[in-house]
């Protein structure tokens, strides 16, 4: 990247708090609107009812002024709004958003966003222990001409489980078997979410500010870079502390008909206590080395 | 800048007795909402129910907002409920009687 280009993103204050590759391939300032942001919705043939129960529940994802009860609105990192994704009131459970896009290029590529998250302030203690996890998720397929594989690496922020402050993070590499859905042949699911198969991330645990009362947050950084050639993870990053992933495997299966040169980015949330759990977002930055 | 505009669906293929009500939506950047209530399936007395609109100041506590109409009668109705200068938080509370049951979808449409 040139002097001159990399001086012209330091000098621009959407850009400035992110190292982008070469190219951005999205930028995405929740104060624009959804920004192809929306609902993951499960897959289902002839009727809802064949959806499988976990992608049922997940929720909308809203554009949010980050606002309490007793503080009022926080905002978003530069401006009102954030993206919010938000699940039920329920223990175990999970919530994402996803953006759907595919990729032109099968080389590196960088996702940086600035996240939070808190329980629903519906008690007045800190509850610090109430969101089990927060993370992201690449749903990718190479190309009709390369191997033939649809990769997904899984990443996520183990906060706490079963009460216990764990702050962690770990990575996925096993899904559910491959579900039929419906009689046409068409359609196929797994629950690549399902709460099983998480390991931890060597050297990942990370204390993150969480601040003193369930109302008051704080955003932090995150960086992933992986590489669509290789279909390999490289590196990530949040806040003072960088990761090295190059061994790290992600969920792999044969390639699907219908899903070539697929890039799906998700986020995702899962509560650890009957209590709505909230992961906010602002802003998204997808960049690739082409 | 065009208008910001935005379909939310809140409620899907749920089953639904007595007292129910949708998960809170934020929507404060909106000016104007929509709520449609359809009916997937609808067995038993549901028109006879109610739909109401509520908001929040907070997300966690709900009043009504006074917009309110029936529940549709039978499956494939379409009930509509038309709010603005609703704050930050919306959220559809439906009330059926004894022995109905409704399988919804809520359909949420936004617009700045």
């Amino acid at each position: 990247m040139s002097a001159t280009l990399q001086e012209l993103r330091l000098a621009d204050p959407r850009l400035s708090r992110f190292d982008p590759m070469r190219r951005i391939i999205c930028f995405d300032d929740f104060d624009r609107g959804y920004c192809g942001w929306t609902q993951l919705v499960g897959n289902y043939e002839h009727t809802l009812d064949s959806m499988t129960a976990s992608y049922a529940t997940h929720t909308h994802p809203q554009l949010a002024t980050v606002s309490h009860w007793d503080a009022g609105t926080h905002g978003g990192v530069d401006g009102t709004y954030a993206l919010k994704i938000a699940t039920r009131p329920k223990r175990g459970i999970r919530s994402t958003a996803i953006k759907r896009l595919t990729f032109r290029q099968a080389g590196p590529i960088r996702l940086e966003f600035y996240f939070t998250f808190k329980p629903e302030a519906t008690e007045p203690r800190l509850s610090e222990t109430d969101v089990r996890s927060v993370g992201f998720l690449y749903d990718l397929q190479t190309g009709y001409e390369q191997n033939g594989l649809r990769v997904m690496p899984h990443i996520r922020f183990l906060n706490a489980q079963d009460g216990h402050h764990i702050q962690r993070w770990q990575y996925k590499d096993e899904t559910t078997p491959l579900r039929q859905i419906g009689t046409e042949g068409k359609t196929v699911t797994h629950d690549h979410l399902a709460p099983f198969g998480w390991k931890d991330v060597p050297g990942g645990e990370q204390k993150l500010c969480y601040n003193e009362i369930p109302t008051k947050i704080n955003w932090h950084y995150m960086r992933f870079d992986f590489d669509l050639a290789a279909m390999r993870m490289i590196e990530m990053q949040c806040n003072d502390r960088r990761y090295d992933l190059a061994g790290i495997p992600s969920i792999v299966m044969p390639a699907m008909r219908n899903l070539w040169c697929m890039l799906n980015l998700v986020f995702f949330a899962e509560a650890d206590a009957d209590k709505r759990v909230f992961l906010y977002v602002d802003s998204v930055c997808l960049s690739g080395e082409f | 800048m065009l208008r910001e505009s935005h379909t939310a669906i809140v409620a899907r293929n749920e089953r639904w007795e007595g007292e129910a009500a949708t998960e809170p939506f934020e929507a404060g950047w909106a000016s104007e909402a929509i709520f449609f209530l359809r009916a997937l399936a609808a067995e038993g007395p549901t028109g006879e129910g109610r739909a109401h609109v509520q908001i929040s100041p907070d997300g966690i506590r709900w009043v009504d907002e006074g917009t309110s109409t029936t529940v549709p009668a039978r499956t494939e109705g379409i009930a509509v409920l038309r709010v603005a200068h609703f704050g930050s938080w919306l959220r559809l509370r439906v009330s059926l009687p004894a022995g109905a049951r409704l399988t919804p979808i809520v359909t949420l449409s936004l617009k700045a």
